[in-house]
């Protein structure tokens, strides 16, 4: 029972990550599962579902459908509800627990509404499962594999933001002050990963001379733009004004040089004092800021998937509550979402860092942007 | 690479047949995976003399981390056996066993690493649910071969399993390569798998004479190819091996 959380809360899943990084991008997204669980999405994963508009279902998965393997019932869904949507730009279809467990091939079924329905389908291997960073890099990888476009001019101006999602970033105005950030510093916002950003915009991210990599929820998308268009990255998310200059500089570098820089894990060594548990790249940046501007020396905690993960050489996985517990017992402070609270020991300074992919909607209201000088008061 | 999945009713002489088949193809200086997917894990065990891998599942149960080394054994004439294992009988669901054990050694780079020139794909049974066709879908195997013999339990089970072939046609799966016969000595038996074949616009590819060579070499803990390798039988498995790669060919 090592790996159960009888307090704390547990991540957004793959599924959501997948809906959520498709949002904005003019496609019908449909989860493979049961009816009901589109509301956790609506109700906790997706602060934009009341305010904007987007093509994002459930199949409506039954007991029935499982058993007898009855795959047509769903394409045929996807396929009307593909006609009742004039204009779709592509289909997304992604599996649940059920799905997986009977190992509904998905590709096939793609290829199927794809020949029906003539609309571009991108095909995702998720199961409810795994967390949302897998979710979110699946679908953006997928999406830059179908629809991003070749031979582009290069500009070494601009840049590309990656890992943008209401998951990691809420709707608060973090997105957007990142976005401000980097044009004060003399940078033109190619596009936005996967926020604020329309479908064309995002197929011309070739044009980019460099990305900056905010989230690890698009690692993969961050190596898969290196590989197919050359366009080197900039791991950091610009915490503070000195971590927020190394970020402008770093990616000014990269941007002549070509070569991908891990800022978030050079420009700080592990400390013991504090520990920041959360999504890897914005914990590191957050540490690096921590350690730059208030003299703190701390070190991350990963809760989520090791493959996707941005911490140093000593830095633990934490996976499960007894773990997290254990490590929080060593530490002086704790940098964390408040539904970690509970499990800080008493004399422990708590310092709430609230997480939507962790908490939902409970804490947006409490949310900060910390991008440049919003440090100082955010935190 | 050609990678070929192997159906057919229980007891029909899949593992048998396919290990031969096997071994025919790295006689002619082929290199040759052969996967069983099974929870039994039995496929391999005449080409290893007797002896046994470690199954994918048994690792995955373990936890931890494992290298192709761990999942892999290499058998007579260096063909490379894998058996992807599954739960205890009576719990679990030994379907999705085998789509767990495949998308593992694919994550794993296996063919990659391996470089085969013939994946052998020797599948428990009937097709009964979406586990047992994750061997012949896009990815893995090209063609799907499905033994029987003139037993009617055996026609029907095959006649199933090419429905399901001729069904997964249009998402890209593998082709129906044909039928073996293994015969067992049934009255008006080729005449009855000739007619299933034509019912599924297919042929036999090859016909195995029912002979007790295939038993004492199944006592002796060893393939046919290996304990017999100058018998009339091992040519007919070797002709087998020849006409399946003629079939790739033509096809």
């Amino acid at each position: 029972m090592k790996v159960v959380s009888s307090v704390i809360s547990i991540h957004s899943s793959d599924t959501a990550g997948v809906c959520s990084s498709l949002y904005e991008l003019g496609g019908l997204t449909v989860v493979h599962d049961a009816s009901g669980c589109n509301s956790t999405y609506a109700t906790h994963d997706e602060p934009r579902w009341y305010d904007r508009g987007s093509r994002t279902c459930i199949s409506g998965l039954t007991e029935t459908d499982m058993i007898l393997g009855n795959d047509e019932r769903f394409i045929d869904s996807v396929v009307d509800g593909a006609k009742e949507f004039p204009g779709c730009r592509f289909i997304a279809v992604c599996g649940s627990p059920m799905p997986m467990m009977v190992g509904t091939d998905f590709d096939a079924l793609g290829a199927e509404i794809e020949k029906r329905t003539h609309i571009d389908v991108l095909a995702l291997h998720t199961n409810g499962i795994k967390s949302y960073l897998d979710g979110v890099n699946q679908a953006l990888c997928a999406f830059a594999e179908k629809f991003c476009c070749e031979n582009l001019p290069k500009n070494p101006r601009k840049v590309n933001i990656l890992g943008a999602t209401p998951l990691d970033f809420s709707i608060n105005g973090q997105v957007e002050s990142i976005r401000e950030f980097l044009t004060e510093n003399g940078f033109e916002i190619n596009s936005c990963w996967s926020m604020g950003s329309s479908f064309e915009e995002l197929t011309r991210a070739g044009e980019a001379g460099v990305n900056l990599l905010i989230s690890s929820s698009a690692k993969k998308l961050a190596l898969y733009f290196e590989e197919r268009f050359g366009i080197p990255y900039v791991a950091g998310v610009p915490i503070g004004k000195v971590f927020g200059k190394k970020c402008v500089n770093a990616l000014k570098a990269a941007a002549e040089s070509g070569s991908s820089s891990l800022l978030c894990l050079s420009e700080r060594r592990v400390g013991t004092q504090a520990a920041v548990i959360g999504e890897t790249l914005w914990s590191s940046s957050l540490c690096c800021a921590l350690q730059l501007e208030r003299g703190i020396d701390a070190h991350v905690l990963n809760p989520l998937e090791k493959e996707f993960a941005f911490i140093k050489e000593g830095e633990l996985d934490v996976i499960g509550e007894n773990a997290v517990a254990e490590a929080f017992a060593k530490v002086s402070a704790v940098y964390a979402d408040p539904l970690y609270k509970p499990i800080v020991p008493e004399g422990t300074v708590f310092v709430p860092v609230p997480h939507e992919a962790f908490s939902g909607r409970c804490f947006r209201r409490d949310m900060r942007s910390l991008c440049g000088q919003n440090f100082e008061k955010g935190i | 690479m050609l990678k070929l999945a192997f159906y057919g009713k229980g007891g029909i002489g899949k593992s048998t047949t396919v290990s031969n088949i096997a071994l025919a193809f790295a006689e002619k200086g082929m290199k040759v995976v052969q996967i069983g997917c099974d929870p039994k894990a039995d496929s391999t065990s005449l080409l290893l003399r007797g002896g046994k891998v470690t199954p994918v599942l048994e690792l995955i149960r373990k936890g931890g981390v494992f290298q192709l080394s761990d999942i892999s054994a290499v058998g007579d004439k260096g063909v490379i056996c894998v058996e992807s294992g599954g739960p205890a009988p009576g719990v679990g669901c030994a379907g999705r066993g085998i789509i767990a054990a495949l998308e593992t050694l694919e994550k794993m780079g296996a063919f990659k690493e391996w470089q085969p020139d013939v994946v052998l794909y020797d599948v428990l049974g009937d097709v009964v649910c979406g586990g047992f066709s994750m061997p012949m879908r896009n990815g893995c195997a090209d063609w799907v071969y499905i033994l029987t013999s003139g037993e009617n339990m055996a026609i029907h089970a095959a006649a199933n399993i090419a429905m399901a072939v001729g069904n997964f046609g249009r998402r890209g799966y593998a082709k129906l390569g044909g039928f073996i016969l293994n015969k067992r000595n049934v009255k008006n038996e080729l005449a009855k798998v000739e007619e299933l074949a034509s019912d599924f616009d297919s042929s036999i590819t090859g016909v195995l004479e029912w002979s007790s060579l295939v038993q004492d070499s199944e006592e002796r803990k060893e393939c046919l190819l290996s304990a017999f390798p100058e018998s009339p039988e091992a040519d007919s498995y070797r002709r087998l091996a020849e006409a399946v790669l003629e079939n790739n060919c033509r096809k």
